[in-house]
């Protein structure tokens, strides 16, 4: 037994052990970002051309993943698909959890990011648009060469904040059981009954990571700025 | 040669154009005068077609097209042959001046990059800003952004060019800038429809004065015509309230 209640030694003796976890906690974050910006798109055309029904579906969908905790919808993901899906004779109950944890946040960081996507677009003036029509660009092509590199540009921030949100999100993904850097705390600390060192080393992990992001955020922003000279 | 035939337009329960007919011959430069609503800017968007009109008829060179009808493709045609310049100019804001005005030419006509940056680059020298290619819209003033807008215009080659009061949301002092180009352009026999007020460009330029109001064509005819000896009493009331001087006169 170690003495005392924190031993900063110990830190550095669980890091690598907190850092072997590391992978897991990218991989949901990675996966969720790029499918659930697919998905943020998807829902920001629905509600930007107002289609009939999917916008309402829509809207409901978006206050619902934005006005609920993520543990909340963890478990209801976890447990709630498989028995929706079971009810059409599709069996997933023995799918790894990893696969209803990834899928949580990605249905979460499509809503949040469905409305990032929707203010970027709807605030580059629609007279570009007209413009790009009246030389001949097709609809597509307007929203590929003209709006979206703008959007893009104006959602940097939001997004960059998103991503960070979303690490820290990932946080409680324990509670399902699985084993990221959070769930490999929580095993060190249920086995040796030091909890602060595996906390302090969590920190200073998402801290890093944090900070990383945001000057990257920062260079990008800065990059596009500069070409465009506003 | 432009013609437009019988064209109808609503907005809800709002009649905006009531059944306008225009030819413009070509080489020609007509422009339109009216107060504000009378309907020249939905005239202009859906010659366009960035309003679709709720009825008549469009023929530029062999294209002949019903508004309400118009399939993709004949949209496509009419709008290749038609250039719009704008009040606000409407710029690509993520793109230089260069960028501006091949667009049109690399992305939807399939132009070869090097042959489109060759023609831009020809029509920038030709509104003045062979030394503004590579500027930003947020880098320019009001005037060369217009300008830009024109040589955007240009680029394309069309059978007309629209024009929907391009001075009017410039600073006085860089208005002449604009309408000595639009001089230029119109030298050059391009066929070109103004919406104006500025009356020193329609006497010097017009081969034919427009005055529309509440949806039709009350007169036309040649600019000292329009201007000088209107026909109509409205025709009067209007241009009285825009030139001043006149109420001297009477
Ligand atoms: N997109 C639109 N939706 C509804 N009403 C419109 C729209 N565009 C123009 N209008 C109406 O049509 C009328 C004519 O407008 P406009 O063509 O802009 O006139 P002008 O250019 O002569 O000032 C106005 O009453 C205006 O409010
Ligand atoms: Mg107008």
């Amino acid at each position: 037994m170690l003495n005392g209640l924190f031993d900063p030694a110990t830190v550095f003796i669980y890091l690598p052990r907190l850092l072997s976890k590391l992978p897991v906690t990218l991989l949901i974050v990675v996966t969720a970002t790029l499918l659930g910006a697919a998905g943020g798109m998807l829902l920001a055309l629905v509600r930007l051309f107002r289609t009939p029904v999917l916008n309402q579906a829509a809207v409901v969908y978006i206050s619902f993943m934005r006005g609920t905790p993520i543990v909340v919808q963890l478990f209801l993901v976890f447990y709630g698909v498989p028995w929706l899906l079971d009810h059409v004779g599709i069996d997933i109950n023995r799918w790894d959890k990893l696969f209803f944890v990834i899928l949580t946040y990605t249905l979460n960081t499509a809503a949040f990011k469905a409305e990032v996507f929707r203010a970027a677009l709807q605030s580059v003036p629609s007279g570009q648009a007209e413009a790009a029509y009246a030389v001949g660009l097709t609809r597509l092509q307007c929203f590929r060469r003209i709006i979206a590199p703008q959007a893009l540009l104006i959602a940097l921030p939001s997004l960059g904040t998103g991503l960070a949100a979303l690490l820290q999100d990932t946080s409680l993904a324990y509670t399902l059981g699985i084993i990221d850097v959070m769930g490999q705390v929580h095993a060190i600390a249920s086995g040796t009954n030091r909890m602060l060192e595996g906390y302090v080393g969590a920190a200073i992990i998402f801290l890093t990571l944090s900070v990383a992001l945001e000057k990257g955020f920062g260079r990008i922003e800065a990059n596009l700025l500069i070409k465009r000279h506003h | 040669m432009i013609e437009i035939r019988d064209i109808h337009k609503t907005f809800g329960h709002n009649l905006v154009l009531k059944g306008v007919d225009l030819k413009v011959d070509k080489g020609e430069v007509v422009v339109i005068v009216g107060p504000s609503g009378s309907g020249k800017t939905t005239l202009l968007r859906c010659i366009n077609f960035l309003e679709r009109a709720d009825a008549g008829e469009i023929s530029i060179g062999d294209t002949h097209v019903a508004f309400r009808q118009a399939t993709a493709r004949q949209v496509s045609t009419i709008r290749k042959q038609t250039a719009m310049v704008f009040q606000n100019y409407n710029l690509f804001n993520n793109m230089t001046a260069l960028g501006n005005v091949m667009e049109g030419l690399v992305t939807a006509r399939k132009v070869p990059k090097k042959e489109a940056e060759a023609v831009s680059r020809a029509v920038l020298d030709q509104v003045g800003l062979a030394d503004k290619c590579d500027a930003y819209p947020s880098q320019l003033s009001g005037g060369q952004q217009q300008r830009v807008g024109i040589a955007r215009a240009l680029a394309l080659n069309p059978e007309v060019i629209l024009f929907d009061e391009p001075t009017s949301a410039l600073d006085p002092e860089l208005v002449g800038e604009v309408l000595s180009v639009m001089k230029a352009v119109a030298r050059k026999h391009i066929t070109m429809v103004v919406v104006t007020h500025e009356m020193s460009f329609a006497l010097e330029i017009a081969s034919r004065v427009i005055f529309m109001d509440g949806g039709v064509v009350v007169e036309e005819g040649a600019p000292q015509e329009i201007f000088l000896r209107p026909k109509e009493e409205r025709t009067r009331q209007f241009l009285r309230r825009i030139l001043p001087e006149t109420d001297y006169t009477i």
